[in-house]
């Protein structure tokens, strides 16, 4: 199951980087975000660490929605998608593919939310460790359950919109770990009940990773 | 399982209609009025099975859906669609409720408890799928679509529920202390509300059910007669 997974990633992050549009966007939007968001701090103020948090990780949020907007579309332009399924690679290889390659997409736009957050909001990294450690877990839940749901967009169903309204809820307990753990990175302080945070964000990661491994085949199949 | 069942669609608005009378009863004569609260504290008697049958419906969507999967038959995706249905109404009711006591009695619309929470993010979760339904997305997948989010939407309650939890550990057990001073006829009271609440909800749902299936039947009718011309 590996090799066919690292295949279809490898394939979706070449297509993406050599002018998908689904990483531009996302990665435009997050920063405006970010940047519109600097409006309602005060000037001579400080945003609370905590809101800094909850509008980086909103950025990411949205930013997935679009990666996997653009990934799946991929299959979709093209009309590829009964290619992929007609392949010998088993069903599961393809959400776990299509959410490795979200992964690294995210991570690539957060690379540049980072930096806009130090430099619009006015936040620093004090707690490095904690600060991989948190984007690694809480990106692999967001493309988990992204992943999962943004095959929902095959076919003429494709409305981000939709995709947004059924998505942002769900992600609630991961959003919630994220911004608490984050907002201990920008101020310096361990967060009350840190070690449970994480869990909660562990406990998501792994619940939805078994949720899409049984659900995907049933969302992503040939019909229209 | 029978979608359309004639006897219980005439016998149970009728059951149900009574029970409510005898509820309506219980919460304004029989029923004492609370000491500290007054009149306000009545709206519990409402809020209460209204926000307990919107859970039930949404664990229906969830079984509901979990069998669409396994049998693929059309009739457990209209099941979880009239569940979702009621139960939105139903949650939207209980948030709308309980907002309404707690501005006198905790002096605010609303406060990040657990429960409220949750019923608000199920609330959420449930009202976009509806929309997903009614937009018919996925087409011909629209169904096994509509059950997986089915499914998705329930596994996510119980990590709603703790993290709402954990983000305010501070704030006390209000409901806990406010469930254990009740009176034995309050008690009386909200098991008689419970129930009439079970029969209105239980009704609606098979008049539902029958509904879509009625929509759907005559959906085919339509094609079938298409296709003579």
């Amino acid at each position: 199951m590996l090799r066919p997974t690292l295949t279809l990633a490898r394939k979706d992050l070449k297509l993406m980087a050599s002018g998908g549009q689904g990483l531009i966007q996302a990665a435009l939007l997050g920063l405006l975000l970010i940047f519109v968001f600097s409006l309602s701090r005060p000037a001579g103020e400080v945003v609370p660490a905590q809101g800094a948090a909850a509008i980086f990780w909103l950025a990411s949020a949205f930013g997935q929605v679009l990666v996997f907007n653009g990934l799946y579309s991929l299959e979709e332009l093209t009309g590829a998608r009964l290619g992929l399924l007609l392949s010998p690679a088993p069903r599961h290889a393809l959400w776990l593919g299509k959410a490795l390659a979200g992964f690294f997409l995210l991570l690539a736009c957060q690379v540049l939310f980072a930096p806009a957050v130090v430099v619009f909001l006015g936040q620093d990294i004090l707690d490095w460790p904690t600060w991989g450690l948190t984007v690694l877990v809480v990106d692999w839940g967001l493309v988990a359950l992204g992943s999962l749901l943004g095959a929902l967009a095959q076919g003429q169903a494709a409305r981000e919109s939709l995709l947004t309204v059924i998505l942002f809820p769900l992600l609630l307990p991961l959003l919630l770990s994220a911004i608490k753990l984050t907002a201990g990175v920008f101020s310096g302080q361990a967060p009350e009940g840190y070690e449970q945070w994480l869990g909660m964000a562990l406990a998501f990661d792994a619940l939805f990773s078994g949720a899409a491994i049984f659900l995907f085949p049933f969302v992503y199949g040939g019909e229209e | 399982m029978r979608t359309t069942d004639a006897p219980m669609t005439k016998v149970l608005p009728l059951l149900a209609a009574l029970a409510l009378t005898a509820a309506q009863y219980a919460i304004w004569r029989y029923a004492p009025v609370e000491a500290t609260m007054g009149l306000v504290q009545k709206i519990f008697y409402y809020h209460l099975p209204m926000s307990w049958w919107a859970m039930v419906s949404f664990f229906i969507v969830f079984a509901a859906s979990i069998a669409y999967l396994v049998k693929r038959d059309p009739r457990w995706d209209r099941l979880a669609g009239a569940a979702a249905e009621i139960g939105v109404l139903l949650a939207t009711l209980a948030l709308v409720t309980g907002s309404l006591w707690a501005r006198p009695i905790w002096n605010t619309w609303w406060t990040w408890d657990p429960r409220l929470t949750t019923t608000l993010i199920m609330w959420f979760v449930y009202a976009a799928y509806l929309l997903l339904r009614s937009a018919e997305a996925g087409g011909a997948r629209g169904p096994t679509v509509r059950a997986v989010l089915g499914v998705v939407a329930f596994l996510d309650v119980p990590l709603v529920f703790y993290s709402a939890r954990m983000w305010r550990s501070v704030h006390p057990a209000v409901f806990g202390a406010k469930g254990g001073g009740l009176e034995p006829e309050m008690w009386t009271t909200v098991l008689v509300s419970v129930s009439a609440f079970g029969l209105l909800w239980l009704w609606m749902l098979l008049a539902r059910v029958a509904q879509l299936s009625q929509a759907q039947r005559l959906d085919a009718l339509m094609v079938w007669d298409e296709e003579d011309r």
